[in-house]
């Protein structure tokens, strides 16, 4: 997630459900397969069309397209697909630490469909 | 101060994961590794044999350090995955999982002690399938 976050960052983070995942925000993940606490940021929500490698995908109601700031470097959903809802943990909304680092996490809208992918 | 800086650290870590993370689960280093091990092989044998020049033995050595250096590498990266990743569920849709890798890390040994474009073929072939399993059980 770089290099919007760098490791060593304090986050706070939010768990409740409410109207999330809203496309941007940064959120904890489960990966699917390893179980590995990820964080991510939602690239694209329920009913979105994404660009998969194998062409596009309408997702489902349960399931979110998460990316990777790094898009080089990230594994992220262009590796293991759609993530269902039920895995995200908590949307990370702000920075607490270090000192010179805080603040408020920004949502980033992803390109539009069309544009670049990933 | 640090009983503060503990009380205000977090106690969750959460991982944003870069390429080759961490030693993290993916066999992409092992495969890379074991195609440096049979190159090293290919230019090994490109050498004339028996050469004695100074600049056959440097490449020479250079490529035995190689090859030596990857197959430890290869070693290493599948057996992270094979003790860090693989679930019991995993080992019952690939049952004989064990040996599969018990026999790709012997014959990265092989690889070591030998220069011998059939073993490092062999290895190539065992860790792609090593990978594939791998990415089977992401489906």
């Amino acid at each position: 997630m770089r290099p919007t976050l760098e490791p060593g960052d304090w986050l706070l983070t939010d768990p409740t459900v409410g109207s999330w995942p809203r496309r941007g925000s940064i959120v904890v993940v489960r990966e699917p397969g390893s179980d590995v606490l990820a964080i991510k940021r939602v690239a694209a929500r329920p009913g979105d069309v994404v660009r998969a490698q194998d062409g596009p995908i309408r997702l489902s109601p349960t399931q979110a397209w998460l990316l990777g700031d790094d898009r080089e470097r990230s594994i992220d959903s262009r590796r293991y697909g759609p993530v269902e809802l039920d895995r995200l943990v908590a949307r990370a909304w702000f920075r607490y630490g270090p000192w010179r680092r805080i603040g408020r996490l920004a949502s980033v809208l992803p390109p539009r469909p069309g544009q670049a992918t990933g | 101060m640090s009983r503060l800086h503990a009380w205000l650290a977090p106690k969750t870590v959460v991982h944003a994961h870069c390429d080759i993370p961490c030693g993290i689960y993916d066999p992409a280093g092992a495969v890379t590794a074991a195609r440096t091990v049979a190159r090293m092989v290919e230019l090994i044998g490109q050498i004339e044999a028996g050469s004695t020049a100074v600049a056959d033995r440097n490449k020479f050595i250079r490529c035995v350090t190689v090859k030596e250096q990857h197959a430890e590498l290869v070693k290493h990266e599948v057996q992270v995955i094979w003790s860090d990743y693989f679930k019991p569920e995993h080992l019952a849709a690939n049952p004989d999982l064990h040996t599969k890798v018990w026999n790709l890390l012997k014959l990265a040994g092989k690889n070591k002690q030998s220069v011998d474009a059939e073993a490092a073929a062999q290895l190539e072939a065992a860790v792609k399938e090593f990978s594939d399993i791998f990415w089977s059980t992401k489906k």
